[in-house]
């Protein structure tokens, strides 16, 4: 009784709001709803479709997404394979949380003052007579392959990783796992490749699911590090949202929808597969 | 038994939608000044505007803010948004029907005006009821005149300025005075030079297309689809040509001046840029620009427009609201505003017709250094063209240049 009430409240607090935002989305996005609205239209659905930006968009913020939780993932992995035991005890298992406290503006930021043309860097590889001027420091920042905004991605995912990985190897008893392997006479690497790392993924596989989803609709490191071509997907909302021209607000509307229905169903889908995978 | 909580908990929420807010005090139009002012006095303003200058908040916090206290007991309050901010919010609460706003006064220029015009969010007119309104110089088309849109009492006129390149001259001599000096200026320097994707570079290329165009007289009035494309399509052709030695080759620019701002005070750039011709000065005074900084307006010019302060269609405290706005418009405010030590913001009042003591106090500001005297600036003054202009450079700036 109680539990079927507390779901019934979960949903209405979480659910309803979102498909409201979600309804009135479209209803904007059709010229139903909103100031400016003159009553239903396919134009605005049409132009987003002609213009094609918002799958260069999508694109962009996939790759980012998936290099970023790569990296993230790897090092997370070696971290825990390799030294695994100096983050359980001593100075580090306390500094590993202080990355998590870090805002994105802030690690976007950071990102800037490091890696940018006048950056620490920048100033270092000059100083050192690497580069002959602080213009011909490489491009990190603002540039074509989004460095700075997986740089500062990955830095801010992999201690949550580490952390759910650290967890998942005390609680799947893994050490033991391993005693046996070696006993049975795997070496090292074989273990690592073939046993620790994909229990690791495998049982961790919502949660680096859902930080994926949460790169791909990241804001502002992107605002700060990224390109003005191809945007990222939250920041090309934003821009149709609050440009100068008002009749570019049901775009974002549409944008906005592609992206919720992309999302959510690729969550669907993976997290339904997740559950079969584990049971086998 | 359960759906009913769910039922009273959506009926909640729609009560609290719904309630009677329709404000009570009578239309200061109908008004005498005197009336305005009893009204007036004691209210609450809320003014939204941008407060991204610590010159221009410290302005309002530590003067305007004790100023209407005192002189009308009037609580001023500010929040920080611009332009879309204030038409999105101004929209949410015309769309949801709401009696009354959360803003009453906003700090506006001519696009807002225009988007604002458009979602019929402003209160007016009412300037013609502000007796400092007497000093304003309604005649300049530089201050009547907002983006080519009359202001018609709309909205009051607050500062004047025009918008200035400026320089490193540590890193370059002679700043180029035409766009053909310029392209050769950046193929000798790549990397130097960029234009920020947002209103402060589009008022470049404004003024770009309109010396590509011969001058700005074919941009009188509105949006002209001929005017626009027989010329356009010049400037990006000449913007693509020269583009591979701006900065990061010209495969991305600036979103935000602000970062371009710091990146000119790195020395990552040599150039920067302002809507407001005093900000050079203001900067090196703050530490934060190198002291070799200058400003200058280029020989083809810069666009020269007014900033302005309106009152919302549904604020709730609107005879406040212009108690608080001709104080702003009021002589001592505006000399205190010019001082570029203060902020450094150009007065929009005629200043020879007032009288003979303030005048000279205005005569004897402490003038700036760093950028060209003011009416040195205004023979390469180009007025603001129809907002129209503006979309259509944004969105094809975009298409043709960054993406292109």
């Amino acid at each position: 009784m109680y539990k079927a009430l507390g779901i019934r409240w979960f949903l209405l607090l979480t659910v309803l709001p979102l498909a409201a935002g979600l309804i009135y989305a479209l209803l904007y996005s059709l010229g139903l709803a909103g100031i400016l609205g003159n009553g239903f239209t396919l134009a605005y659905w049409q132009s987003v479709f002609a213009e094609g930006v918002v799958w260069r968009s999508l694109g962009y913020s996939a790759y980012i997404a998936t290099a970023s939780m790569s990296l993230a993932c790897l090092l997370a992995l070696g971290l825990v394979i390799k030294l695994r035991t100096a983050f359980q005890k001593g100075i580090l298992s306390y500094v590993i949380y202080f990355p998590l406290a870090i805002p994105a503006m802030v690690a976007a930021f950071i990102s800037f003052q490091l890696l940018g043309k006048a950056g620490l860097f920048s100033r270092l590889t000059y100083a050192l007579g690497l580069t002959e001027s602080l213009q011909s420091f490489p491009d990190l920042v603002n540039d074509f392959w989004g460095i700075g905004i997986i740089f500062s991605h990955s830095l801010m995912a992999f201690p949550f990783l580490l952390l759910l990985f650290l967890g998942t190897y005390e609680g799947e008893r893994l050490g033991e796992l391993k005693q046996i392997a070696k006993t049975l006479g795997a070496g090292e690497g074989y273990i690592s490749r073939k046993i620790v790392a994909p229990i690791l993924l495998k049982q961790n596989f919502a949660a680096i699911l859902l930080y994926f989803i949460f790169v791909l609709g990241s804001y502002e490191i992107p605002l700060l590090l990224g390109r003005e071509a191809p945007q990222m997907i939250s920041v090309l909302t934003i821009r149709k949202l609050q440009r100068y021209d008002l009749l570019d607000k049901p775009e974002a509307y549409i944008i906005a929808l592609i992206y919720c229905v992309l999302v959510l169903t690729a969550m669907v889908i993976s997290l339904r597969r997740s559950k079969i995978l584990q049971k086998n | 038994m359960k759906p009913n909580y769910i039922l009273l908990f959506i009926l909640t929420l729609l009560w609290g939608c719904s309630g009677p807010n329709a404000s009570s005090s009578t239309d200061p139009a109908k008004l005498s000044w005197e009336e305005i002012v009893e009204q007036g006095r004691g209210g609450v303003v809320q003014m939204m505007m941008w407060q991204g200058d610590p010159l221009i908040n410290a302005y309002m916090q530590d003067y305007v803010i004790p100023e209407v206290k005192s002189r009308y007991d009037i609580d001023l309050k500010l929040a920080n948004g611009q332009g879309n901010t204030i038409v999105s919010i101004l929209a949410a609460e015309l769309e949801a029907g709401q009696g009354s706003s959360e803003i009453d006064m906003v700090w506006i220029n001519g696009e807002t005006f225009y988007q604002l015009k458009q979602i019929n969010g402003l209160y007016g007119p009412f300037t013609d009821k502000l007796p400092n309104s007497e000093w304003v110089n309604h005649e300049n088309p530089f201050i009547g005149t907002d983006f080519q849109q009359p202001i018609n009492g709309m909205e009051a006129p607050w500062g004047s300025v025009q918008q200035a390149i400026i320089y490193n001259s540590e890193m370059i001599s002679e700043p180029p005075q035409s766009l053909e000096e310029l392209a050769s200026f950046v193929e000798a320097n790549p990397g130097l030079f960029t234009i920020p994707n947002e209103f402060t570079g589009m008022s470049l290329l404004k003024a770009m297309l309109m010396d590509i165009a011969g001058g700005p007289e074919a941009f009188k009035g509105a949006f002209d689809e001929g005017v626009y494309n027989t010329y356009a399509p010049q400037l990006w052709e000449y913007l693509n040509r020269i583009k591979p030695y701006f900065w990061k080759q010209g495969e991305t620019f600036p979103a935000q001046l602000a970062a371009m701002h710091q990146m000119f005070a790195s020395g990552e750039l040599a150039f920067t840029m302002s809507m407001n011709d005093s900000e050079v000065d203001n900067k090196v005074l703050q530490g934060i620009f190198p002291e070799s900084s200058r400003a200058y307006v280029p020989a083809f010019g810069t666009i020269r427009n007014s900033h302005y302060l309106g009152i919302t269609k549904l604020a709730q405290h609107k005879a406040a609201a212009m108690l608080v706005i001709d104080f702003l418009s009021s002589p001592e405010a505006q000399l205190k505003k010019q001082d570029p030590t203060v902020w450094g913001d150009g007065t929009v009042l005629e200043v020879e017709n007032l009288p003979e003591e303030i005048r000279s106090q205005f005569e004897n500001l402490p003038s700036r250094i760093l950028a060209p005297k003011r009416e040195d600036m205004l023979p390469r003054a180009l007025m603001e063209p129809d907002p129209e202009y503006m979309i259509r450079i944004s969105k094809d700036f975009r298409k043709f240049v960054i993406e292109g």
